[in-house]
């Protein structure tokens, strides 16, 4: 009895030993790695801002300068978004919205958008996709340029019948046997312009107290 | 047990694959007509590089070329892949399916009469993953469209990749009926609507159901005279009108008719000439009714669901890959031993 | 141990019982992330540095170990590097870390890295098992490695694509087009194009397997085995 129950207890020992000894090498390398990692995330996520907001059109730290956002049908979301804001001197220069195409051939295209102070658009990138290979998917910017087609429109030249492909008689391209993507992203992108125009003066708000509310 | 008889008697093998390549006939002749003359160099195409790689693989896997060169086999995978992709299309596009239909889905599995897969519906899968955009240039049919191709602009075109000045593609080439009825289906519109559309006919789509006729003809005579069985066909022709009938009653905004079904995309040709297809289709008789209406489902859910316009193809992979497993379930029971069928 | 021994486990790892395309073990990454060169290198790599590492560390322990625990106590020795060897991509390679996703995670579940530990860590020394871990890893980098340039080759007509990832920005002008102006045959790239390409691979391990056999037994008996051989 003694016996069975001194060999538990080596056993629970050992395996105590080994998960301190885990939890251990474990923390000590998140510690070391931490800041590593933060400022990769950083970085990428700048890259893609950059993208769409030259660096010469900010001199703010954009990726904390942000703005929570509430679900909102004209962005398609459906969740809590972050906008992030661009300033130059002081000045609002352009803002990166997320905004979610519903009706891709496949399901939900997520976009991320920049928009102007002057209400142009500074670029749009898909963030994903699960459009069909070869067929839907260029519009990402690695298959084409495509996507670059948004570069610099606005609502102030574009009507509302414009925003549309090509084939149905609006501004924009689209490749012959996949027009349901191009059709879902330009739609998308147009209503995240009408969200723009109706909000702008809430979007650039600097406000210390709103951090709070966003948590 | 009627196990594939087809390898011991070569000359009877070849007779039987010319009655499906002369049944094949008057649909390619309704669709020269409605189409115009592309088709014909695109079977040649796939004709030539059917036979090619045949000889090929029989050479790497030291195997006599005359018996297997001269069956036949190879024509019809061919000549099927030809019928089941656009026919203005480049012409390696033909050659890369028809040489990884013959090369990859037969030899590597150990030549006719072993290969699990059709080799024909490989050889389209891996095009219409491969090349979507390419698989969507289908020709308008005469009546429809107003400008019309000269033979050697089709060659142009094919060969060269050169369209005569002016024209694109997306003037001469439109999607398909049943990818239509899904776009527009996406965008709002009602079934009856989009079917009063110009590109519809009677039945399907203009041209393209007159094509499925001739398929079924040519499949009509394949019963008459005993080189496929009635009952393939017949459960998978039945089982679609059901299964799109009860949708199309419950629904008919979204919901085309079994008519529709039947007649559009290559529903007749999977009914007579892929579905039956000996090698990969299953042996028994519960086993084949399992697997004509298991391949009907499949293809309705992909066409009134799926991501791709047309389910034919992916059905009969689909269902070839679950015959070995129907054909133990079904096979009839030996002495003694209970259960079996049901 | 003599060099010989470690000449056989080097052997084995690589060729002999090769984790890839012999024990056909890990299957899950090794189909999933072997669409380019850089994307199964480094898998193959990571792997391969958690396998030598948990071998390693394990061997030495294996006496300590009361045999009841001995399966979680490997595990989580073997989650803990698995993590390490994450956070450290997460902190220095953050464009492949994003691009190999959940498949660094998922080394714990490689039923490889466990499968090397019981057999062979848990009954030899330290060197020869961190020697064998290593080079079971290396095997399944090599496979991938060669099922990532078939697939990448044949499917965009590159090679190395995505090595900035890896290298940083300095490696950016490195990627090989093979084919200049290449449509690309999406089948390879997708996940079908793993399935054909890994048969592809298996079916040539085993043809050149069976000719080596048969050079060996046609030595002794040279005239009247080979051909009744080929026909196999």
């Amino acid at each position: 009895m003694r016996r069975i129950a001194r060999s538990t207890l080596q056993t629970a020992v050992n395996l105590v030993f080994f998960s301190v000894l885990a939890t251990a090498i474990l923390a000590s390398t998140y510690f070391l790695t931490r800041d590593a990692i933060k400022k990769s995330e950083d970085a990428e996520k700048l890259k893609l801002i950059n993208q769409i907001v030259p660096p010469a059109l900010f001199d703010n730290d954009i990726i904390r300068d942000t703005l929570s956002i509430p679900a909102n049908e004209l962005l398609g979301t459906e969740g809590d978004t972050l906008a992030y804001r661009a300033r130059l001197k002081g000045e609002d220069s352009a803002v990166v919205l997320e905004s979610i195409a519903p009706d891709g051939y496949s399901g939900r295209i997520r976009l991320i958008l920049a928009v102007r102070a002057n209400g142009e658009l500074g670029g749009v990138r898909v963030v994903t996709h699960k459009e069909t290979p070869g067929l839907g998917d260029y519009i990402e910017l690695t298959k084409s340029p495509w996507i670059k087609g948004f570069d610099g429109k606005s609502r102030a030249v574009y009507k509302d019948a414009d925003w549309k492909v090509k084939k149905d008689g609006g501004q924009f391209d689209y490749m012959a046997g996949a027009t349901i993507t191009p059709r879902a992203v330009v739609k998308a992108v147009n209503k995240a312009l009408i969200y723009f125009e109706q909000n702008r003066d809430k979007l650039f708000v600097v406000n210390e107290a709103q951090k709070e509310s966003a948590k | 047990m009627w196990s594939s008889p087809f390898i011991t008697t070569p000359s009877s093998v070849s007779q039987i694959m010319l009655r499906v390549l002369i049944a094949l006939i008057p649909g390619i002749a309704l669709y020269v007509w409605y189409f115009g003359p592309a088709i014909l160099v695109s079977i040649a195409l796939a004709s030539i590089t059917a036979l090619a790689t045949e000889a090929v693989m029989l050479k790497l896997r030291q195997r006599p070329l005359k018996p297997f060169l001269t069956d036949n086999s190879a024509l019809i995978t061919g000549w099927l892949l030809a019928l089941s992709i656009p026919a203005l299309a480049p012409w390696w596009l033909v050659v890369v399916g028809t040489a990884f239909g013959i090369a990859v889905a037969k030899h590597l599995y150990g030549g006719l009469g072993n290969n699990p897969f059709n080799p024909a519906m490989v050889g389209y899968a891996v095009l219409i993953v491969s090349f979507p955009a390419h698989m969507t240039h289908w020709l308008t049919p005469h009546p429809l469209g107003d400008i019309v191709l000269t033979f050697s602009e089709q060659m142009n075109y094919m060969f060269n990749g050169v369209l005569p000045a002016g024209l694109t593609l997306d003037a001469l080439t439109m999607a398909t009926p049943l990818d239509t009825l899904k776009t527009q289906l996406h965008l709002g519109l009602a079934a009856n609507d989009i079917r009063d559309m110009p590109i519809y006919g009677r039945l399907a789509g203009k041209g393209s159901e007159m094509v499925s006729i001739g398929f079924a003809i040519g499949g009509l005579y394949l019963i008459y005279t005993r080189v496929i069985n009635w009952l393939i066909p017949a459960v998978f022709l039945g089982a679609l009108f059901v299964i799109s009938g009860t949708f199309h009653l419950l629904d008919p905004v979204h919901y085309v008719t079994p008519m529709f079904h039947w007649f559009a995309g290559a529903a007749m040709l999977g009914a007579f000439f892929i579905y039956t297809d000996p090698v990969g289709g299953a042996t028994t008789f519960k086993g084949r009714i399992i697997y004509a209406s298991g391949a009907a489902l499949i293809t309705y859910l992909i066409r009134a669901f799926g991501g791709f316009p047309d389910g034919i193809a992916f059905a009969a992979l689909l269902m070839n890959i679950c015959v070995p497993l129907i054909d133990i379930w079904t096979q009839p029971r030996v002495f003694g031993k209970k259960g079996g069928g049901k | 141990m003599n060099l010989q021994e470690y000449k056989d486990i080097l052997h084995n790892g690589l060729w002999k019982q090769n984790p890839g395309i012999v024990q056909l073990l890990g299957l899950c990454p090794l189909l999933a992330v072997s669409s380019t060169v850089v994307n199964g290198v480094s898998l193959g790599l990571a792997t391969a540095l958690v396998m030598a590492l948990s071998s390693g560390s394990i061997a030495p322990i294996r006496n300590y170990v009361p045999n009841e625990i001995r399966i979680p106590v490997f595990i989580l020795i073997i989650a803990v590097l698995v993590t390490v060897v994450q956070y450290l991509m997460n902190a220095y390679m953050y464009g492949l870390y994003v691009v190999l996703g959940i498949f660094i995670p998922l080394i714990v579940t490689n039923c490889i890295v466990l499968a090397r530990v019981e057999a062979f860590a848990s009954k030899n020394a330290a060197l020869p098992s961190a020697l064998d871990g290593f080079a079971m890893g290396l095997g399944l980098t090599a496979v991938l490695g060669v099922l990532g340039a078939m697939r990448e080759v044949l499917g965009k007509g590159t090679l190395f694509s995505g090595i900035d990832l890896a290298l940083g920005d300095m490696a950016q002008g490195w990627v090989l087009h093979i084919i200049p102006d290449y449509k690309g045959f999406l089948i390879a790239i997708l996940p079908p194009g793993a399935f054909i390409g890994l048969g592809l691979l298996i079916a040539g391990r085993n043809w050149l397997n069976l000719r080596a056999e048969q050079k060996a037994r046609s030595k002794p008996a040279p005239s009247i085995a080979a051909p009744e051989a080929a026909q196999g």
